[in-house]
Order: structure tokens, then C-alpha cells, then sequence
């Protein structure tokens, strides 16, 4: 190292130490009546448990998207379609769900915050990615309905499948975004979205491009949509004013 | 002083002695913070009991062996800015002419036994403080959270919920024009 570099540093602490005395930690107010009130009446609360939480929702995806599969049927061609792609997509849609979701409710070891940034960097990945492998690539079984393109009916089942995870997923999280929680809803939002995507693979026989990159692909992009705007109404209600 | 960590959990597990340890722990630090931010001792005073209430009705957030201390800073930069945005006060500056409140030391948030305290050159600090007052509100975070509080680069954009990077471009421009002032010959 230089004696410039040597003296630079020497430098920087110096004007650090007199940054430090010229601004001292002040003394801060007694606690507020308001808050001793609440104290006074302070009962144990349950905290969070992460992984158990993030096992949670996704065990409820998972059931979710069984039982509306044995509810509306699985899609008549599913023994004629190629098993490679079925599994791979399976998979795809289920990490799709996992993913963001667990980067929200699972925070770094020793944190509190959640991955806000990466699942939502997650989710808008996952999005792109069904819109465009549903649109560039849908076998068919040779027998399969080919319309309408745009039933909107789809769009609305795979939102019906997202809504229990993302509103666990909600429950579990509250209060833990001050920052970011528009963010993490959003990843919320997507991953919800792709479970509804996941239900979708196994129930749609449609296999029209437009109709799987709009309709199946779109539950992803709505459904993120949705929760960032409703959902931060949920997590944030302790940081609000009253 | 006890680990936060602990005092947290002992807290949400309803005992409300850890709270107020966690209260002594955190608040001088925090009350800087948002001094600093605020710029008005009576406005701090209330951001940091709105502060603690909200840490108080979220604790149930809480994850029993993490840190809660970034958390109750975010909780602490989001109610700066949302008093900001409903009072339009993070937009108001002192411009280069105004004059400098008098109470300067009030304004550093030097408790009253320790105003008569000479640690430095009065001149230096004042022109410190007015330097840091003048510079950005994102500017100013950076800079007293980097620099008084101590947070790493990353810790603070955490708390600031921005990345690492733009933490480190508000850090070094704010830190350069404070550099400026505390660095001028005698």
C-alpha cells in the first residue's frame, strides 16, 4: 500500500472520528403514554416460524390444486401427451410457486426481512417464461380441442387456485415489509399465479399457443398485479396510522 | 447491554422489562436517525414513539434468533417517509441563505449535560451540521446511517429498501460534500 493510500485512509478516520463527536448519539424521550399504555397490557405473541410457515403454503398448494383437480377433472388427454414435457412443465409451474414464495416468507438466516428483491425478480422471470413457452411451444395429443383461444374461463380458475397460498402467504408475512412490500406481494402474486398455472397444465386440453401464453401464462402476470395491489392493504396494517 | 435478539424475544415472549431494555438499547441510535432525517427535535420525538408503536403491533413479525434491529430501522425510515410525504417536509431545504436555526446544538441532539462539553471546533460543527441538513434526504440517510450509526453498504440499503449500489453512490456523494466542510484548513 502507498503512503498516499496510507495517508488517505488516515484521513477518512480522522474526519469519521469527527463526524462521530459532531454528531453524538442524542439522548431520546422517555417512552410515550401511548406505548406504555400497550405495554401495560403486553400478552405473549406467537412469532414466525419461516420454513415451517413456507412448508405450510406450499403443502397448501399443493392440496389446493388436488383437490380442484379431482373436483373439475384432469384433462381427458393427459395418458397421450409426451411425459417429458408434462413432468419438466409440472416442475416448471411448481418452482414457479416455490421459488418466490419461499424467498418471501424465508429470510436470510439471522434476518427479518425476506428476499423481497429476489422474489420479485423471481416472479417476473417466472412470468416471462410461461408467457413465452406457452405461446412458442404446447404439444397436443392429436385429439385435443384446439378453441376458443381466449376462453377467459381459465384465467379465472387459475386466479381461484392462487388465492389460498397468496392469502397464507399474506397471513404469515404481516408486519414483516416495511420496505419492499409491494414487491413481495407481487412475488406473492406470481407464485400464487403459477400454482394456478400448475392446476391449469393438468386441466386445460386446450392447446391453442394464444390461449396457453394468454390465458395459462397471464394467471402469473394478473395474479401479480392483483396482490400488489391488495395485499400490501393486509401485510402493512401495523404500519399504518390508526 | 443485552443482545437485541434476546431482548426481542423475551418481549414477544410478554415481558415488557425487554421491552424497555430494547427501547434503551436501540432509541439513542435511532433517535439520531431520525433527528437527522427530520431535521425538527419535535418531530423526531414523535417519529420515534410511532416508531416503537408499530414495532410493538408487528411484533408477532418477529423471528426468534434473528436480529430485529434493521427491522425496527425500516419500520423507522418508513414512517419518516410517510410524516414526510403528508407534510411535504422532505422536500423542504434550508437554502444557502437561510439562517441556521440558533440552537444548534439542540439540533445535533447533544443531551443538555453535555452541551457545555468543547469536543471540537464549534465553527466545524456547525458548518457539519448545516452541510448535512442541506444534503438530499437520500443523501443524508446514507450518510448517517453508513457513517454515525455504523450499518455496513448493504445494511443500510436494506433498511433504505434500495440496493447496495444506489446506497453506495448516496453514501460517497453525501460523505464528499461533508468531506468538504470537515476537511477545510484551520
Amino acid at each position: 500500500m502507498t503512503t498516499e493510500t496510507h495517508q488517505g485512509h488516515a484521513s477518512e478516520r480522522a474526519q469519521d472520528a469527527l463526524l462521530q463527536q459532531v454528531f453524538p448519539p442524542p439522548a431520546p424521550p422517555e417512552i410515550g403514554a401511548a406505548l406504555d399504555a400497550e405495554l401495560a397490557a403486553l400478552q405473549p405473541v406467537r412469532t414466525r416460524r419461516p420454513v415451517r410457515d413456507a412448508l405450510l403454503i406450499a403443502g397448501s398448494g399443493l392440496a389446493i390444486v388436488a383437490a380442484m383437480l379431482a373436483v373439475m377433472r384432469v384433462r381427458e388427454d393427459l395418458l397421450e401427451l409426451p411425459l417429458g414435457w408434462l413432468v419438466v412443465m409440472a416442475a416448471a409451474w411448481f418452482l414457479g410457486f416455490l421459488v418466490p414464495a419461499w424467498l418471501v416468507v424465508v429470510p436470510p438466516r439471522g434476518q427479518m426481512m425476506g428476499r423481497w428483491r429476489g422474489a420479485a425478480l423471481a416472479g417476473g422471470v417466472s412470468a416471462g417464461l410461461f408467457l413465452l413457452v406457452g405461446f412458442v411451444h404446447s404439444p397436443s395429443s392429436g385429439g385435443s380441442p384446439v378453441s376458443p383461444p381466449y376462453h377467459p374461463g381459465c384465467l379465472g380458475v387459475g386466479l381461484l387456485a392462487s388465492l389460498v397460498p397468496i392469502a397464507l402467504a399474506a397471513l404469515v408475512v404481516r408486519g414483516a415489509f416495511p420496505v419492499g412490500a409491494r414487491w413481495a406481494a407481487a412475488a406473492l402474486g406470481a407464485a400464487g399465479g403459477a400454482l394456478g398455472g400448475l392446476f391449469l397444465h393438468f386441466h386445460c386440453a386446450i392447446v391453442d399457443p394464444m390461449h396457453v401464453g394468454l390465458m395459462h401464462g397471464g394467471v402469473v402476470v394478473v395474479a401479480a398485479i392483483l396482490s400488489a395491489l391488495v395485499v400490501p392493504r393486509a401485510t402493512d396494517a401495523a404500519f399504518r396510522e390508526r | 447491554m443485552a443482545d437485541p435478539r434476546e431482548l426481542m424475544d423475551r418481549y414477544c415472549s410478554g415481558d415488557s422489562a425487554a421491552f424497555r431494555e430494547l427501547y434503551a438499547a436501540v432509541a439513542p441510535k435511532l433517535y439520531g436517525y431520525l433527528l437527522r432525517m427530520a431535521r425538527q427535535r419535535a418531530v423526531a420525538d414523535d417519529l420515534l414513539q410511532q416508531t416503537f408503536l408499530k414495532v410493538h403491533r408487528a411484533r408477532g413479525a418477529f423471528v426468534r434468533g434473528a436480529d430485529p434491529v434493521p427491522w425496527i430501522y425500516s419500520i423507522a425510515h418508513r414512517t419518516f417517509l410517510d410524516d414526510a410525504r403528508r407534510n411535504k417536509r422532505a422536500v423542504v431545504g434550508l437554502a444557502a441563505s437561510d439562517e441556521l436555526p440558533e440552537v444548534a446544538a439542540d439540533f445535533n441532539g447533544l443531551a443538555a449535560a453535555h452541551r457545555d462539553e468543547p469536543r471540537h471546533d464549534p465553527e466545524v460543527a456547525k458548518a457539519a451540521i448545516a452541510a448535512l441538513a442541506d444534503l438530499p434526504a437520500q443523501q443524508r440517510e446514507a450518510v448517517v446511517l453508513t457513517k454515525l450509526d455504523g450499518k455496513s453498504v448493504a445494511e443500510a440499503a436494506a433498511i433504505a429498501g434500495t440496493t447496495v449500489g444506489a446506497m453506495k453512490v448516496r453514501a460517497h456523494r453525501g460523505y464528499n460534500a461533508l468531506r468538504k466542510v470537515l476537511g477545510r484548513p484551520e
